[in-house]
């Protein structure tokens, strides 16, 4: 150590208050006939200055983002370790448009009355049986959080508004994005992945629709379209009206 | 699902924003912060078995620094490295005269602060610097805190953060930030 890096060491610790009163006293003169230290510690301070202008506030939905991470990492833990671990987030998916394939498979759906009831069940406490693929046990347990629909149906009129922001986790790894809307009395889960949802066990093929499933979990009714972008919809509704709020939310 | 991703998250959310402001720094090319901080939190959980108390904030620090580190490796980006530019070796020695010019530093900083130009001058300051100043005057950790998230005494971090200072306030100086000066 030369006797510059004893000197940087000494008048740091004496910037940090770290010196016995001896030597800060020694300093607090030196300063005052010294240039070259001055000149230091004015350059310390703007330089400090200087970096405490890169902060900047955390995004408003990064702690709901990292929030459901870590449940989803705690779900996995005790329910599918092997298959389910959030990880890095995904790009957004291309828009695609999509509404007619999705009426088309409604009304296959609605006609056939296909969707059933999984015999999954989602205890309180975040549980659920190792038949749902981890992707799809995913979105279902984000959207445990929808409150049941009031005021009756969605009116025709109303436009879908977007709730809270957009959680991206991956799950089985999968990467899915996953967004909130409200439309009109009712709130659903749109979730969008580059990746089919598997169709967990006891769902049904939509008729007509090679690559569409239903099914629903406890009081969630889930509705999926696999493509080269997939999408999956839950919401706490009877089946044929999910198929309905489905055609009206953005999907990708 | 047990409560103990309950009692992380209580101990651990609070320090956020704190790991946010690391992250946006570690962050190399082509990382996303906020996918670092999720991944930090994510590698906090899953060690949290294992944590055995102490300071949370310097905790998750270390995390993050290290994720940045290995996913940069893997990336084959070292984003914490040098660049190659001369300008520190352009700089007067710390304890030279310098003349007029560099009596101006400090006051020619201060008074043309650029975020960018901040955030790019302090990229090339070596990796050590650079990440006490980070902790220290970024994401707002004590002395103790940064260096018990680096491993490392802490006059050292002191020693590094006044030298990263000056350093910093140096290349701003050089680079234009004294744009509308005199």
């Amino acid at each position: 150590m030369d006797s510059h890096d004893r000197d940087h060491r000494l008048l740091a610790a004496f910037l940090a208050g770290d010196l016995d009163p001896a030597e800060a006293r020694w300093w607090d003169e030196h300063l005052l006939e010294c240039e070259a230290c001055w000149r230091a510690v004015r350059e310390n301070r703007a330089g400090r200055q200087a970096a405490q202008v890169l902060r900047q506030p955390a995004p408003p939905g990064l702690a709901d983002r990292v929030t459901f991470a870590v449940e989803m990492a705690a779900a996995a833990r005790t329910a599918a370790p092997q298959q389910a671990r959030p990880g890095i987030r995904s790009r957004r998916p291309a828009r695609l448009g999509r509404r007619l394939r999705w009426r088309l498979a409604g009304a296959g759906a609605v006609a056939a009355g296909l969707v059933v009831t999984l015999m999954v069940l989602l205890l309180p406490g975040g549980h659920q049986a190792g038949s749902v693929p981890a992707a799809v046990a995913a979105v279902t347990r984000y959207a445990q959080a929808i409150p049941p629909p009031t005021g009756g149906l969605h009116p025709q009129h109303t436009a879908p508004v977007e709730v809270g922001h957009p959680v991206t986790v991956t799950a089985g790894g999968q990467r899915i994005v996953l967004r909130t809307w409200r439309l009109g009395g009712a709130e659903a889960v749109v979730a969008v992945s580059g990746d089919p949802f598997p169709m967990p066990a006891q769902a049904q093929g939509v008729s007509g629709m090679g690559m569409a499933w239903s099914a629903r979990v406890g009081r969630l009714g889930l509705y999926c379209l696999n493509g080269p972008t997939s999408e999956l919809v839950a919401a706490p509704v009877p089946a044929a009206e999910l198929v309905a709020l489905a055609a009206r939310l953005p999907l990708a | 699902m047990g409560a103990d991703h309950r009692v992380f998250l209580d101990a651990t959310i609070p320090y956020l924003d704190a790991v946010w402001q690391v992250a946006r720094q570690a962050a190399g090319d082509g990382q996303d912060p906020e996918d670092l901080v999720q991944e930090t939190y994510l590698r906090a959980y899953a060690a949290f078995g294992s944590y055995r108390g102490g300071n949370p904030r310097a905790w998750l620090a270390a995390i993050c620094l290290n994720v940045a580190r290995s996913q940069a490796r893997r990336r084959r980006r070292r984003p914490w490295e040098v660049p190659a530019p001369a300008v520190p070796d352009a700089l007067p020695r710390p304890w030279a005269g310098c003349g007029e010019d560099a009596a101006d530093v400090a006051e020619v900083v201060i008074a043309g602060l650029d975020a960018e130009q901040v955030s790019r001058c302090l990229a090339l300051l070596p990796e050590p610097q650079r990440v006490c100043i980070v902790l220290m005057d970024v994401a707002g950790y004590t002395a103790k805190e940064a260096a018990e998230t680096l491993g490392c005494p802490r006059g050292t971090v002191l020693a590094r953060v006044h030298r990263g200072r000056r350093r910093l306030a140096q290349l701003l100086a050089q680079a234009g930030v004294s744009h509308g000066q005199p």
